[in-house]
């Protein structure tokens, strides 16, 4: 097994697993995020930390994107970005554990 | 008006080519030394160890000539500068720890004055040479002015030294040479392509003046040149005093060893990770004043083997306005976090280092911008932003490593949330400056511990900031206060390292005022990411208040804390503005923070209430973002906490989709 972050573990099989929960969560070599849960709200509710509405600075909508563990409800990845922008934070690995 | 091709231009725009290939040009005009491959298998490990060390410490000593000579606190109190040492075909040995963003593309400047320059004006003892020209090399923007000089021993080129530093103002339409409405490079400081600026150990006073007449403020400029040649002179007599001890053939088989060295080593460390393809995208709000469009640069990083590739395709289209930045940029950002983040135990020898690399990356980009289009924020803005997605990848094939992991590190200080004040000092003398404050950043948070709080930027590691009293003394301002801001690192299972503020009005200016120039993205959206769910830093946030009572307070003996105290019209800046301070005004500046690591839902409670009593973390961010309760005495409320988590968790995955 390999260790892929705080969250995220790669089996020998190749299946990315929550750490925490153990449930199945996709593939290495294809979407290892595929079956988590997606969720878009504002960006102002990350946090006191977004100052100011977006709306002064930009026509677009700034969204907060993140991805959560279907089983724990673990955040995966956060990211805040343009709402009709896809995500640009694909990763893959090209071996499974047992091959590294 | 349109960016629109100038013909000619290609000429200064670096061409890589191969050390064997630029000898063969170069030496048509001048003997470069070099040395077979076996002499540096002839090194035994001491004499080795004994030259590394030395070369090191020559690089540091052109750091300390800088800030002795320089008269900007930008190079004396702030380190916005570097040196370097390159072998005879400018490929660099090592570089200083200071800005290593403007040290990662000197090697470019110099392969390209040793192919255009050997022949004409040619290449003797005693010469130095002045860049500023980024789609050359030597810097980023045209304010990173580079010097650099061939070391000619037994009358052959040996190596090169070179320094750079960050230049108050070269010109351009706005103080400081940052032209916030500019739409292409001629609204900024002309590029000078390499010059031959000393010749014979003498400086050319006709050069000078042609690079002197275009600043602002050409008196600190003259310094800020002699700075580079003392550097420069520093590092050619220890360098020359380091081959009269050992002989050429050694201290050159050490330099060529050190790269390979470096580059078996990182080759080494990279076929311990696994292999794959990481992707980031970094934003930058407005690309000019008036301009409230969001710019992408896109970045695919796939390792394999023993070879990294960052592929920049998707990143957008070079833009009319003065943030893009030339494919110097493009290294500056990639450069400083390989060897901060992979290359932490290995030796900084860039021209190893790079031989691991490969860069695909279209010309017309933002980030590797063809000419006429505007780079006059270059460093802080498109080579930032690529700093940030190369910051991204990196730490996250690092982090796959059992032992590498603790190298990885979220994203820091998304942007440079930068303020440039110009006027007439209190002295009554012309002044411009950048403040450099945001220098004290904040660093992202790591795998096992919380970033840093405003300790420093990735790229620079001997980055600091001028004391208070230092600006104060410089330049016509006074501060309200300097410091950590609540909240402003990236929330996570560890916290981002704090970003800060700073809060000044115009004092002791005989015109009552300053001009400001603010040019700060990220106010619509953080730009410093965090890692493995944790949330990414804060937004920038400047405001100026106009009309205050800020004078009347101060004259009563009480100074405000915070903007809510204060009287007066709150505006909230824009991007890119340019404007002036009247004395009743007051400017707050609050630069980002680094990015959170892992699930805030996981942090240990106890940390969040020594945060919250020590105002890293308001208790709204506590309750909303932590899921933590703190009892009245600030101690965590563990029920209601437990109680509180629960509902944060619940809501994730009910209003979420699969």
């Amino acid at each position: 097994m390999i260790q892929l972050d705080d969250n995220l573990t790669l089996t020998d099989d190749g299946t990315v697993v929550c750490t925490h929960c153990k449930t199945r969560l996709g593939e290495t070599s294809r979407d290892p995020l595929a079956h988590a849960v997606r969720r878009e709200r504002p960006s102002r509710d990350a946090g006191p930390g977004v100052h100011a509405d977006p709306k002064n600075f930009t026509a677009r909508e700034i969204v907060l994107r993140q991805f959560f563990c279907p089983g724990c409800s673990t955040v995966l990845a956060t990211e805040i970005v343009p709402g009709d922008e896809p995500s640009f934070r694909h990763w893959h690995l090209d071996a499974t554990a047992s091959q590294r | 008006m349109p960016l629109i091709h100038v013909s000619g231009s290609e000429k200064f725009v670096f061409k890589e080519r191969s050390s064997d290939d630029l000898r063969a040009i170069a030496s048509k005009f001048v003997s470069l030394h070099t040395v077979d491959a076996d002499a540096e298998q002839t090194i035994d490990p001491l004499t080795y160890e004994v030259i590394r060390h030395r070369l090191s410490a020559i690089t540091d000593d052109m750091g300390d000539a800088l800030k002795r000579m320089s008269g900007s606190v930008v190079v004396t109190d702030c380190n916005d500068f570097n040196a370097a040492i390159a072998d005879e075909t400018g490929n660099l040995i090592l570089v200083g720890q200071y800005n290593m963003q403007l040290a990662a593309s000197l090697d470019m400047a110099i392969k390209w004055t040793l192919e255009h320059r050997s022949g004409s004006p040619g290449l003797r003892p005693g010469d130095m040479f002045f860049c500023n020209d980024p789609w050359i090399g030597g810097g980023l923007h045209q304010n990173d002015a580079s010097v650099f000089a061939p070391l000619f021993y037994d009358g052959e080129l040996f190596a090169w030294s070179g320094a750079v530093c960050h230049q108050v103002d070269l010109g351009g339409v706005s103080p400081g040479s940052w032209s916030v409405a500019g739409t292409d490079v001629f609204w900024e400081s002309t590029p000078v392509p390499p010059v031959k600026i000393v010749e014979g150990g003498n400086l050319r006073p006709d050069i000078e003046d042609m690079y002197l007449r275009r600043s602002r403020v050409p008196k600190l400029i003259a310094l800020d040149l002699r700075a580079k040649l003392g550097a420069n002179n520093v590092a050619q007599q220890r360098l020359t005093q380091l081959i009269d001890k050992y002989g050429p053939r050694v201290v050159k088989a050490v330099m060529k060893r050190m790269m390979n060295d470096a580059e078996k080593r990182l080759r080494a460390k990279l076929r311990s990770l696994p292999n794959g393809t990481w992707g980031a995208v970094a934003h930058q709000d407005s690309a000019r004043a008036g301009d409230n469009t969001i710019y992408k640069i896109v970045l695919r990083m796939t390792k394999h083997d023993d070879k990294l590739v960052f592929d920049f395709t998707g990143t957008d289209p070079q833009v009319e306005g003065f943030i893009n930045c030339t494919f110097a940029g493009v290294r500056g950002g990639i450069m400083p976090i390989v060897m901060t983040m992979l290359c932490n135990d290995i030796p900084w020898a860039p021209g190893g280092i790079y031989r691991c690399i490969e860069i695909i990356s279209e010309p017309g980009t933002i980030n590797n911008c063809t000419f006429p289009a505007g780079i006059g924020k270059a460093s802080v803005a498109s080579a930032w932003a690529t700093q940030n997605a190369v910051s991204e990848c990196v730490a996250q094939m690092v982090g796959t490593h059992p032992q590498h992991r603790k190298a990885a590190m979220s994203c820091c200080q998304g942007t440079w949330d930068l303020a440039l004040l110009a006027g007439v000092d209190q002295r009554g003398a012309p002044f411009v400056t950048m403040l450099c404050d945001p220098m004290a950043g904040g660093l992202g948070a790591r795998v096992d511990q919380d970033g840093v709080d405003t300790g420093g930027q990735m790229p620079i590691p001997m980055g600091r900031i001028a004391d208070v009293e230092i600006n104060e003394f410089s330049f016509p301002m006074l501060y309200l206060w300097r410091r950590e801001e609540t909240d402003s690192g990236g929330p996570g299972r560890y916290r981002g390292g704090l970003g800060g503020s700073s809060c000044f009005i115009p004092h002791d200016s005989p015109l009552q005022g300053v001009h400001l120039v603010v040019s700060a993205p990220g106010k619509a959206l953080p730009l410093a990411p965090g890692l493995a769910g944790g949330y990414p830093s804060a937004t920038s946030y400047d405001v100026l208040m106009r009309g205050t009572n800020v004078r009347t307070m101060l004259a009563k003996g009480f100074i405000p804390g915070n903007l809510e105290e204060i009287d007066g019209r709150h505006e909230i800046l824009p991007s890119h503005v340019e404007t002036d301070m009247a004395a009743a005004d007051v400017y707050f500046t609050h630069w980002q923070g680094g990015g959170g690591y892992g699930d805030p839902l996981r942090r240990d409670p106890q940390h969040v209430a020594v945060d919250v009593a020590s105002l890293r973390v308001s208790p709204r961010a506590a309750s909303d973002i932590y899921g933590v309760m703190l009892k009245t005495d600030g101690t965590v409320d563990a029920s209601t906490t437990e109680a509180r988590r629960g509902e944060l968790r619940r809501g994730r995955v009910d209003a979420g989709t699969a």
